[in-house]
């Protein structure tokens, strides 16, 4: 493994790892504090239950998120060195912003996590609520900072150095805004659906059928809601790549030479060889139609650019159609779970499909990331600087993935061993208790 | 403008020492043998540390974002050359947040894995405290050499030697000198309070022999320490009078005033910070090739008015809400969940 690809995987995994508790921490302090404001309204105690349950699940992915989240402000700098000379002048504000808000963040949880009866119950309510809010900004405050990698602005690029920055500007990037709403969106789906998933899971074991019934109805709308929203917001990001980073496109659909009437393909293998697409299906035109609203739009290909700024044509490719074949399996379970809910009955494949969907959503979130990272590629802000000018001289950097690649395993076993003796004693808790 | 970002890089720093730090120390403390008294200590850390850690842990993370946003050319040179011990310091960061708050979160509390989380949290805090010390003494050694290409003199020769070393046990025994002294007044029960008394005691007398470990270390290195130390008068006085201090602290234990015994414990650290700062002031790094100063290293107008903005518009919600996190669990009569 050379010095480069151990730096990008160590990037990659080390983000790979921390979007998940990022995920979590910023959207299900929400549930919980949905669950919270019912209690507090109806006075029921399976609110309550729900309440300090989620609490405890929130509260151990957000410690996982926040030391997480250190080693990625440390592995900025650690891996990719001649970037952050360059472009923190630059795009450096919005993780200022984002150092308030987690900092507002670390102190509602503190105050919410053991706050019970040592203040008014609605302040009490409201720190939690703080936890959702104060997380939520954070995650768009750094995806403004990937928005500005993917559209750079803010600057010129004299002899090999940004000058004339511009903060404000930098940080409203071309990209900023589809880059922002298709993560919020997607975080929301994708924990929506883990909790319910694991709730329909425990549902189905036949214990505390009614506590779990109502946790899967808040989360999973929350979930659903998304998870309906997320076409049209991935289409207008899909758009808006199509405008800005028209390579990535290409990179995305397996798209080589320039045409009009372009297919979208379901599916396939691009052969970077031969420059085809192996066993798709093309639907013809729908490419064009997608990226211009007109089916006649000429689409560029990978063709017009020089092929040393390709991105990795099957990565992109085939973590695109993950991202978006979930993203549609999710919509269908979403409509599904509303219809349901009308008729007042979930039948029990409906709940066994819930519990295997728990890893799309968060699977999606992987292979969207992948997409907007390898598709980046080889530059690391794109048209500025590549990413092999940007990495770190140290040597031996195999070493520093491989001690990442450990620990983080570590902690992921670790944390979902944590979770399983969490449920074991919240269901025998459950059972006395209601 | 640099003033004001030089005022809250010492801010955050100070604030990581002496809030952060305390949190290492408690790590730390249950290192040691408390007989009996072990399980007590535990739930009194876990109640102490539990709603405060994450926002004292900010005030690292602060520190980075103004460093690389303001200062780049601090924080690049600092991460590449520094590599290593930055790596460790990470590590330790990782597994101490993550054991203490499992260690509070496991639904099953057993003795068998309790032992483990205790052990990897204390033993994290001892690790990371370390590396603390290391990466602050390895800025001011004039080892880092920004145009070798030998792997040994650029990633490995600024940070090791006796100097560094002898500055991480100084950070160690700090912190849990810190932690003593706040813990006692954290409890109303006799005998945790003798414990907390008897370890401040201790780590008193380490702070002091480590300290004299550091200045006999720095004989070692290029300059050392009491010669640049004591030819200032600035930094001599400051020296004397955290060392002085210690008479009061003892005043204020013997007359079980809780709040003052902390705040002259917080005061001889910041001192010794002050110290530190003076000693370097406005440089930020002394390389092979010269010193790095502040107003050199720092980005332009445009993003340092942008960060300065941040942090007077962050202050306004960071400092009220701190205050009320301290107000809510800092009196007494806590009830957790």
């Amino acid at each position: 493994m050379d010095d480069l690809l151990a730096a990008r995987s160590t990037m990659a995994f080390s983000l790979g790892f921390h979007i998940i508790f990022a995920s979590v921490g910023m959207t299900m302090p929400f549930f919980m504090s949905a669950a919270h404001y019912l209690h507090l309204k109806t006075g029921k105690p399976v609110y309550l239950e729900l309440t300090k349950m989620w609490l405890k699940g929130v509260a151990i992915l957000f410690a996982v998120g926040a030391v997480s989240g250190t080693v990625l402000s440390f592995e900025l700098g650690l891996l990719w060195p001649e970037f952050m000379k360059h472009a923190m002048p630059v795009i450096g504000m919005p993780f200022s912003w984002e150092g308030t808000a987690f900092f507002l963040e670390a102190v509602a949880i503190g105050l919410f996590l053991y706050g019970w009866e040592r203040m008014n119950k609605w302040v009490h309510w409201a720190t939690g609520l703080v936890v959702g809010i104060a997380g939520f900004s954070s995650g768009i405050f750094v995806v403004a900072v990937n928005g500005w990698m993917n559209a750079p602005t803010g600057f010129d690029w004299v002899d090999g150095a940004a000058v004339n920055i511009d903060p404000v500007a930098a940080m409203f990037n071309e990209a900023w805004l589809h880059q922002t709403m298709h993560m919020q969106v997607a975080a929301m789906q994708a924990v929506g659906f883990a909790v319910a998933g694991i709730h329909a899971a425990l549902y189905l074991k036949g214990k505390a059928k009614e506590f779990h019934l109502r946790a899967l109805k808040i989360a999973l709308t929350f979930g659903a809601v998304a998870s309906l929203l997320q076409p049209l917001v991935g289409h207008f990001a899909g758009q808006r790549v199509a405008e800005l980073q028209p390579a990535k496109l290409a990179a995305m659909e397996g798209h080589f030479k320039t045409s009009k009437q372009a297919p979208l393909w379901i599916g396939g293998i691009p052969d970077v060889e031969t420059q085809e697409m192996k066993w798709g299906i093309p639907l013809p035109g729908m490419l064009s139609f997608i990226a211009y609203d007109d089916v006649n739009a000429e689409v560029r290909g990978l063709e017009e650019w020089p092929r040393e700024e390709w991105p990795p044509v099957v990565i992109t490719h085939v973590a695109f159609q993950i991202m978006v074949g979930i993203g549609g399996v999710l919509a269908v379970l979403s409509l599904l779970f509303f219809y349901f809910w009308r008729k007042g009955n979930f039948p029990p494949w409906f709940l066994w499909t819930l519990v295997f969907s728990v890893p799309l959503g968060m699977i999606a979130i992987e292979a969207g990331w992948t997409v907007t990272e390898v598709g980046r590629q080889p530059w690391i802000v794109y048209g500025v600087m590549k990413t092999k000018d940007a990495v770190t001289p140290v040597p031996g950097m195999q070493y520093h993935f491989y001690l990442f690649l450990v620990l983080y395993f570590l902690l992921a076993v670790a944390t979902v061993w944590l979770f399983k003796r969490q449920i074991q004693v919240a269901q025998k808790r459950l059972e006395d208790v209601l | 403008m640099i003033e004001i970002l030089l005022f809250f890089i010492g801010a955050s720093l100070l604030l990581y020492v002496l809030l952060g730090g305390s949190d290492y120390g408690a790590g730390i403390l249950e290192m040691l043998p408390a007989g009996k008294l072990r399980e007590a200590q535990k739930h009194l850390i876990n109640e102490a540390m539990g709603p405060v850690w994450e926002a004292n842990h900010v005030w690292l993370i602060v520190l980075v974002v103004i460093l690389f946003m303001g200062f780049p050319g601090v924080f690049v040179p600092l991460m590449t050359y520094l590599h290593v011990p930055m790596l460790a310091l990470l590590v330790g960061i990782v597994i101490r947040g993550a054991t203490f708050t499992f260690r509070h979160y496991d639904a099953v509390q057993e003795e068998k894995s309790q032992r483990v989380y205790t052990w990897l949290f204390s033993g994290s805090s001892i690790w990371t405290a370390f590396w603390l010390g290391v990466i602050a003494a390895s800025l001011g050694r004039g080892l880092i050499d920004v145009e070798t290409r030998d792997v040994w003199s650029a990633y490995f020769a600024p940070w090791i030697g006796w100097y560094p070393a002898a500055v991480g046990v100084f950070v160690i025994c700090i912190f849990a000198f810190l932690a003593s002294v706040y813990l006692i007044g954290e409890t109303e029960e006799p005998e945790l309070r003798r414990l907390f008394l008897r370890r401040a005691a201790v780590f008193n007398v380490l702070v002091v022999l480590a300290g004299g470990l550091v200045f006999a270390a720095s004989y070692g290195e290029k300059e050392n320490l009491p010669a640049v130390f004591f030819a200032h008068p600035l930094t001599l006085g400051v020296l004397v009078v955290a060392t002085g201090l210690f008479v009061a602290l003892w005043v204020f234990v013997q007359k079980h005033r809780t709040a003052l015994t902390r705040i002259v414990a917080a005061g001889q650290v910041t001192l010794i910070l002050l110290g530190w700062w003076l000693l370097y002031a406005p440089n930020a790094l002394i390389t092979a090739q010269g010193k790095i100063n502040f107003y050199e290293a720092a980005a332009p107008e445009a993003t340092l008015w942008q960060l300065v903005l941040a942090l007077l518009v962050g202050s306004c919600f960071i400092f009220p809400s701190l205050f009320f996190l301290l107000k809510v669990f800092k009196t007494k009569g806590r009830e957790e969940f």
